[in-house]
């Protein structure tokens, strides 16, 4: 019976020992927990703090919904037409005038909020009845809404019911177009508008052609018409990537100094660039584009509702051609807001904007750091 | 290979369905020697249970000897006497195939024609002959291409390929019975299982538990195992059988393009689905379309209705003649695909006989209104039979729509008898829109997820289909309780509903266009039922 125990002992020794061990680990983790093992993580967290040193924020506190902050009558404006006063709305588009390009990117915002509830809107049609406003925001609105109807995912996973509505609602929207167009006839919103329609119904190029003549008679240089029609002619929509490289190269090549468009090319680079490295965006046409858009960038208006989304882009390939200090100007400039291209795809588009941000933070910091 | 081979070979692969039969009820044997020699009483007990109920299926089998009669179907049988055209025409084709004409015809209601032949002793002996002849083929086929049909299925009996084939089809049909009774056997098994467990269930939710859910897989698998083994060997037999089974197709029709014409074949051959597709639409659309109602058409119309059919759509039927069903024949189908049959004769020279005999088939009846009538005797049921008569298909429709809009139940209706808690009417519908609140009955709709999670215009745009179609259904409904609605029957279209005050006919400022208009005024985000309210009748607007 001894020797039954003597073998129970020795054997026991180890277990306990290693038993031991696990208690100490556990207790020394739980009073003084070793830092994160991760050097990713480290160098992560160390490079928003620098990044916060900066002024720049983190991901929590980056606006979401817009690529630059709105002008604070704007603002106003949209709070307003939430409350269900639509008058504001209404002296602002008319005060905007032939300001082609403020005026359809303020239409597009309060469409966005007639597409939500559109009750206000109503009381402004039943009040002033061919207001060639109210009929603009209408016609952006229902395209609005088709688009809300069709969700955010591929055909594949959008269900019958949302197509149906989507199809439905373009169609309807048709006509509303139309009849902005014809009680505003220089106005290009309402054509800008249809750009969507002819993303969602799948007009043949012919047609858009047509369309595309519609608005360059109107504003030759407008940069959202050029954006949208440039979705229009990729590859994932109605065009292919030849397309949409043409319709960009041409339109930055027309385009006066200031006027934006050199975005053009890097979107259509963007969209159809699908290379795990970045061996494609440092080819000589690329740098040559960054180069053009930083020499836009800088003649443009400063005040120029679209220059932030040029940054945004400018901030992403600079960073991708190792320009890190470049990039950090342009981060600086647009920091705060973030759904513009290349972020706006991603789900975490906030996350993905302070990653890259934080790496280039980080990148400027290092050579200055080391030693010369 | 030779008829004899042939012959050879199909004789031993049915011995080998006995064979296998011996060969399984042995081993069942064996089963119950080995427990009970092994002792264990209960157990021999069961098993010997369990083997005598699978050993049955087995031995039935084995002793249906007789190839079932085919169902003598229903039809009405024509002596020579009857209508001697067709007759002739029988016989002059049996001669011209060479093989002798039947002993009987039998019209029937279906898209079909075959030669039956119960042959006795294992097929060495002929037996009587029938002919099964459709009487909606003949309403849609031409005499040539009826001459066609007939000779193919004489054709089968040149060089006896049906005596020989006896015996191929005596084992196919053996096979698929004994397979059937087993799957049969198991589905009873899983029926009553089920019910078992639904019971059980409804007793533990009695008592305030969660039902069980309801499983059976895995009951009948004894049965299902032993229908495995034969449709093993089921499909052995069928694939070494097959390709004489299609041969002996092309070979019959290249006695129908010898005998009738080589483009009265093809187009037969091209024919004969697209009659199948529109007997089955008419059938679905037309003839039975009282049943709700308990109306059948007037008398003679249930069957010859069809004819009228063919004719008011004969550009659509173009249309399906000329594309051939492309679909690949399943591999154990006797028959090759059609297209591959057409093909085939259309390849052959041309035999200048495309202009022959192209008079209706039916011409060839003695009476053919009076033979139409005597078939829905013959072919419909009792019950239906039973049914008051319709005094023309424009009432039939009528009545019809009628019965169907006073029964109907949209999903407003129970939306609305959900939101309010009382029976949903027109009126009460109307007076909850005038109050704004369309949109919170419409959160009682049956919604997908996405129109579920969505707000505002989007979820007034989800539910919009929906309610314009349940709305226009209630105000048909309201028109049709007065009988103040028609519909406009049509062979070639869908009915289409007449609102009263049609009369201008334009499509555009018609009480049809006014409709659409109060509906989508209804549902409009701002709604307006005066218009709705005007358009209907007197009644509904005072309640």
């Amino acid at each position: 019976m001894t020797v039954l125990f003597w073998i129970l002992g020795i054997l026991a020794v180890p277990t306990l020992i290693f038993v031991l061990w696990l208690a100490w680990v556990f207790l020394k983790e739980l009073f003084h927990p070793s830092p994160d093992d991760d050097a990713e993580a480290t160098e992560a967290a160390q490079a928003a703090q620098a990044a916060e040193k900066l002024g720049l924020l983190p991901a929590e506190r980056q606006n979401t919904d817009f690529a630059a902050p709105l002008p604070a009558e704007w603002t106003a404006v949209l709070t307003a037409v939430r409350g269900g006063d639509w008058r504001p709305a209404a002296d602002l588009l008319a005060a905007i005038g032939r300001d082609w390009e403020r005026r359809s990117a303020l239409a597009y915002l309060l469409a966005d909020r007639a597409a939500e509830e559109d009750a206000w809107l109503l009381a402004w049609e039943a009040e002033r009845r061919d207001d060639p406003d109210a009929a603009v925001v209408r016609a952006r609105s229902t395209v609005i809404l088709a688009w809300k109807l069709r969700g955010a995912k591929t055909a594949q996973y959008t269900t019958r019911e949302q197509a149906e509505g989507f199809h439905r609602t373009l169609v309807s929207a048709r006509e509303e177009i139309t009849r902005a167009a014809a009680l505003n006839r220089d106005d290009p919103t309402p054509y800008i508008a249809e750009i969507w329609v002819a993303l969602g119904l799948g007009y043949p190029n012919a047609e858009m052609d047509k369309l595309w003549a519609e608005i360059s008679s109107r504003a030759p240089h407008h940069y959202e018409a050029h954006f949208s029609a440039l979705q229009y002619w990729c590859a994932k929509w109605r065009g292919s990537k030849r397309l949409a490289f043409e319709f960009a190269e041409r339109a930055a090549a027309d385009a006066p100094l200031g006027s934006l468009l050199t975005a053009l090319p890097l979107i259509a680079h963007f969209e159809h660039d699908d290379s795990e490295d970045t061996t494609a965006d440092n080819t000589p046409e690329m740098l040559a584009r960054v180069e053009a858009a930083l020499q836009d960038a800088a003649a443009a208006d400063p005040a120029h509702p679209r220059l932030p989304e040029l940054r945004h882009l400018l901030a992403f390939y600079l960073h991708l051609q190792d320009r890190n200090e470049a990039a950090l100007e342009q981060f600086k400039l647009v920091d705060g807001h973030v759904n513009a291209l290349p972020w706006r795809y991603r789900g975490d588009m906030a996350g993905h904007y302070c990653r890259v941000r934080n790496t280039v933070v980080q990148a400027v910091r290092e050579p200055a750091a080391a030693p010369a | 290979m030779g008829a004899t081979l042939r012959a050879l070979r199909a004789l031993v692969l049915l011995l080998g369905f006995y064979l296998l039969s011996l060969v399984l009820l042995a081993a069942l044997i064996g089963i119950d020697v080995l427990v009970a020699s092994w002792g264990h009483g209960p157990l021999t007990v069961k098993v010997g249970f369990v083997t005598v109920l699978l050993a049955i299926p087995v031995v039935r089998g084995m002793l249906m000897l007789r190839t079932p009669k085919g169902e003598d179907g229903h039809g009405i049988p024509v002596t020579e006497a009857d209508e001697p055209r067709l007759w002739a025409l029988v016989r002059e084709l049996a001669a011209a195939a060479g093989t002798r004409a039947p002993d009987r015809i039998l019209l029937t209601g279906e898209v079909n024609a075959a030669v039956s032949e119960n042959p006795r002793l294992l097929g060495l002996l002929p037996g009587p002959r029938r002919l099964y002849l459709g009487v909606p083929l003949l309403t849609g086929l031409t005499e040539a291409q009826l001459r066609s049909v007939l000779a193919h299925e004489f054709g089968h009996f040149t060089g006896g390929d049906t005596r020989l084939s006896a015996l191929v089809v005596r084992g196919r049909v053996q096979i698929g019975r004994v397979i059937g009774q087993f799957h049969e056997k198991a589905d009873d098994k899983v029926a009553a299982d089920r019910a078992r467990q639904e019971r059980a269930s409804a007793k533990r939710i009695a008592k305030g538990k969660k039902g069980k859910r309801i499983d059976t897989t895995g009951v009948g698998a004894t049965y299902r195992t032993m229908a495995k083994i034969y449709t093993a060997y089921g499909k052995l037999y069928l694939r070494a059988s097959l390709s004489t089974a299609r041969g002996q197709e092309f070979a019959a029709d290249l006695t129908a393009a010898r005998i009738a014409g080589r483009d009265a074949t093809a187009s037969a051959l091209r024919e004969i689905p697209v009659l199948s597709a529109s007997h089955d639409f008419y059938l679905e659309s037309y003839a039975t379309l009282g049943l709700q109602a308990r109306l059948l058409p007037p008398r003679g119309e249930f069957f010859g209705g069809f004819g009228r059919l063919l004719t008011a759509r004969e550009l659509e039927l173009a249309g399906l003649r000329s594309e051939l069903p492309e679909e690949p024949a399943g591999p154990y189908d006797s028959h090759p695909p059609i297209a591959e049959r057409v093909r085939r004769i259309e390849a052959l020279p041309a035999d200048g006989r495309a202009d022959e005999a192209k008079g209706a088939a039916l011409a060839l009846l003695t009476d053919p209104a009076g033979t139409l009538a005597a078939l829905e005797d013959a072919v419909l049921t009792d019950e239906l039979l039973r049914y008051p008569r319709a005094a023309g298909w424009e009432a039939l429709l009528d009545a019809s729509m009628a019965t169907g809009l006073s029964a109907a139940q949209t999903p407003l209706h129970r939306a609305l008898a959900q939101y309010t808690g009382q029976p949903a009417t027109l009126s009460a519908l109307l007076d909850v829109i005038d109050d704004g609140r369309l949109w919170r009955v419409a959160e009682q709709l049956p919604l997908s997820e996405v129109a579920a999670a969505s707000k505002g215009r989007a979820f007034r745009e989800f539910v919009r289909p929906v309610l314009r179609r349940s709305l226009r259904t209630m105000v048909l409904a309201e028109f049709s309780s007065r009988s103040l609605l028609h519909w406009e029957f049509s062979w070639s279209r869908p009915a289409t509903v007449r609102l009263p005050g049609w009369g201008s006919r334009t499509e555009d400022d018609g009480p049809e266009a006014a409709l659409d208009a109060a509906v989508e005024a209804a549902l409009a985000d701002h709604p307006d039922t005066a218009q709705l309210r005007a358009l209907l009748p007197p009644a509904t607007q005072n309640a």
